[in-house]
């Protein structure tokens, strides 16, 4: 039995590690690309949404690569998202791919423990001694969950600063590949150390005072790199620190109900949207009032194209909160039609624009500024990011 | 606004915007704001001018279900400047372990930032929190209606609305139902029966089936091709009464949504037991139809294994009147010469069978 899943950028590292700590044969489908998208898109229903297409097309590739047994998550809120997983065993079965197995990874409320049943479905064992397993398999894909959303928050902050164009993402694959090899405790529980030495060897220049960029959007969109045309490396690559809290980690804490960040949001944004809607609609609208109050430059909600939750997401930000908080804010909403040139435009133009909005700022409040530095408010981001922002102020 | 200070009841003007659930929920609304004592305007049916102003403060990526929403409600404001309460109802979900649509979960938050919009008067359903009935007290509150008024109240409008439903269950028309129910008048039958040589069944949401601007007057034009109609709401009620499971190999999924799980388990019948009682099915979409673009897919799965025609339209503001036509009388006429080449009779007059009890 080979088991696979479909890709979102670099979590393939804590999945992997979720199957192998069973003891079971993981295929990493290839990174998405263009023949994935259109075997995806030439199957899929017509205006589903683009994640379904672009996951489609992993479990194609992963099941040319050998696989038999295909995990996908489900959700039962009000997206579409829960239907994913039986929609596309259907369609792979009608593709002609018979004997495939869709195992479903109910994610609805993690503390509902269904996600026990996958794994006992994933494993073919339900006695107690398989348990033991579980509880390591668990805890790997949390550790590896954090690890990456750690390396995640060190690369949006570092990419912004590097003298070499290229160097922090040389480091983080690097990382990703240790990352995946490291399979004792011992080495996980060191590996924020790695993390800081490798973020450390880069050259960086210290002087730069760059652009604030909060992120953040619907969860595949923005973590699969392909699918979003790369937007954080080339915000990096323009000189903009990229802040986002969104991750695999991220959810899955939240899904835990222990995300006390994801609590605040839904507090900010509570005026507004009282309850989860599906998607990220209630946390988008929460990191929008929450960048902006830390002073931020600009904000970017990234979106497949139709998505319900965040196209409400947008109708609110658009007609209420700009007109309150006055963050700059664009939009991208993705599919496949999606094309490099105008994208990098719109991007530009909206570099341009925070560019002039920052220096007007500056000239109409100088005590704002502090060390040449935008403040942002003292109790801004975690633990980690904080030892992060030291590493690049240092002296 | 509110009650006047002298100590005589000033009643209460509510503005309900005719969109979305208005098709669904209208008569229910009705009886329960009149036992209210509130006074009830309604929005115009929608027109160009409505559609236009719509898909200007909604942006492009929404429905035009919902782009007709933000018009009306605007219309709605404009017409009647003195309204009170604009009543936009936030259904969460009406069946406990199924939602509606992201949309309809915040209606009232989208419509309550557009520009110039009176107070909203909230009415939740939220069965998986709390009763209906809490819903209307928490609606007789706001209207300064006491506890025992609003359970009242809403006993009458549920009663009301099941004898709606009966109706329509014996064959009357939504629109012809809410013509009624608008003018007060008991529910009747027309004496003019429409009978066709097929009979089709339209799948699709109430809002998109009944809004005869939207869909260009779709069922009219279905009837003038000597097509008898069926829609959800005139099938009976024990066809909705197991859940579809979606995918009973893989994970069991309940289908969460309420609409689409209707549409489901209507299709259901016709596609096992009822399978000769149809001669086609049409399903109409608006476009960028979440819930819908999926549901499609799996029914028009189904239709390929079963062999039933199915022909789905796909319809936002831009939707052409002789595009669509063509579309209808190819696919009547495609039905049609294959009821003649199996060589089966016309269905003049032959009624429907439901198997009762199964």
């Amino acid at each position: 039995m080979l088991i696979s899943f479909p890709n979102m950028g670099p979590n393939w590292v804590a999945f992997k590690t979720l199957f192998t700590a069973l003891d079971l044969d993981v295929v990493v489908p290839d990174p998405t690309n263009r023949e994935a998208i259109k075997i995806g898109v030439k199957y899929s229903p017509e205006f589903v949404c683009f994640p379904f297409k672009a996951t489609l097309g992993d479990f194609v590739n992963a099941i040319e690569k050998g696989a038999d047994t295909l995990v996908m998550a489900i959700d039962c809120g009000p997206c579409r998202f829960g239907f994913y997983a039986s929609v596309q065993e259907r369609i792979l079965r009608d593709m002609g791919y018979k004997d495939i197995r869709v195992i479903p990874l109910d994610q609805a409320d993690l503390l509902e423990f269904h996600w026990v049943k996958t794994l006992q479905e994933v494993s073919g064992r339900k006695d107690l001694f398989i348990y033991s397993k579980y509880i390591k398999a668990v805890i790997y894909f949390l550790k590896k969950a954090k690890l990456l959303n750690d390396i995640q928050t060190a690369e949006g902050l570092f990419r912004a600063y590097e003298h070499n164009l290229g160097d922090t993402t040389r480091v983080v694959n690097e990382l990703l590949e240790k990352l995946d090899k490291a399979n004792t405790l011992v080495e996980l529980r060191n590996f924020k150390k790695v993390i800081k030495n490798d973020f450390n060897s880069i050259d960086i220049d210290k002087s730069k005072t760059p652009l604030r960029v909060g992120l953040s959007g619907e969860i595949h969109i923005s973590l699969e790199p392909y699918v979003n045309l790369d937007l954080r490396r080339k915000l990096g690559e323009m000189g903009v620190e990229v802040h986002q809290s969104l991750s695999l980690y991220d959810w899955v804490v939240h899904k835990f109900h222990l995300n006390y960040h994801r609590k605040w949001l839904e507090h900010l944004a509570k005026p507004y949207v009282p309850m989860d809607i599906g998607g990220e609609c209630v946390w988008v609208l929460g990191e929008y009032i929450d960048k902006a109050k830390a002073g931020f430059d600009g904000f970017i909600h990234s979106y497949p194209f139709t998505c319900m939750p965040e196209v409400t997401a947008r109708t609110i930000i658009t007609n209420k909160l700009k007109k309150i908080y006055d963050l700059p804010i664009i939009y991208f909403s993705f599919d496949e039609q999606s094309g490099q040139e105008g994208f990098r435009t719109r991007l530009e133009a909206f570099y341009d624009l925070m560019e002039a909005r920052r220096e007007r700022e500056i000239k109409s409040t100088p005590e704002f500024m502090a060390n040449g530095q935008k403040k942002i408010y003292p109790q801004y981001g975690g633990e980690f990011y904080n030892e992060i922002a030291q590493l690049i102020q240092a002296e | 606004m509110g009650l006047s200070t002298t100590g005589d009841k000033k009643r209460y003007k509510v503005g309900i915007p005719r969109a979305l659930h208005y098709y669904r929920y209208y008569p229910f609304w009705k009886k329960l704001l009149e036992e209210l004592d509130v006074e009830i305007v309604l929005s115009p049916p929608t027109n160009k001018n409505i559609v236009e102003e719509g898909v200007t403060h909604g942006f492009g990526e929404l429905c035009i279900p919902v782009k007709i929403y933000y018009g009306q409600v605007l219309k709605l404001v404009e017409n009647n400047p003195d309204l009170d309460f604009v009543f936009v109802p936030r259904y969460v979900s009406e069946v406990p372990e199924s939602y509606f649509c992201p949309k309809f979960l915040s209606l009232p938050d989208v419509i309550k930032i557009l520009p110039e919009v009176p107070k909203i008067l909230n009415f939740e359903v939220n069965v998986k929190e709390f009763p209906i009935s809490t819903s209307a007290i928490e609606l007789g509150k706001q209207l300064g209606k006491g506890q025992t008024a609003s359970v009242e109240a809403y006993k009458k409008a549920q009663a009301y609305f099941d004898e709606y439903h009966n109706f329509l269950r014996d064959g009357g028309s939504v629109n012809h139902a809410l013509r009624l129910v608008h003018r007060n008048l008991p529910f009747k039958l027309p004496k003019k029966e429409m009978k066709g040589d097929l009979r089709f069944l339209l799948l699709g949401h109430a809002y998109n089936i009944f809004d005869t601007f939207i869909n260009l007057d779709f069922i009219k034009k279905l009837h003038e091709q000597g097509v008898e109609v069926l829609t959800i709401e005139n099938l009976p009620e024990y066809l909705f009464k197991k859940p579809v499971i979606v995918n009973p190999r893989g994970g069991v999924l309940r289908n969460y949504w309420q609409h689409e799980e209707e549409i489901m388990q209507a299709i259901r019948f016709f596609l096992t037991k009822g399978r000769a009682e149809i001669d086609g099915v049409i399903f109409l979409i608006s476009f960028a139809c979440g819930p819908d673009s999926l549901i499609s897919e799996l029914i028009m799965r189904d239709m390929k294994v079963v062999g039933l025609p199915f022909l789905e339209i796909i319809m936002d503001e831009h939707s052409g009147e002789a595009g669509m036509m063509t579309r209808i009388e190819s696919f009547v006429e495609m039905v049609r010469r294959k009821r003649k080449r199996l060589g089966l009779e016309p269905r003049w007059k032959s009624k429907i069978k439901f198997y009762e009890g199964t």
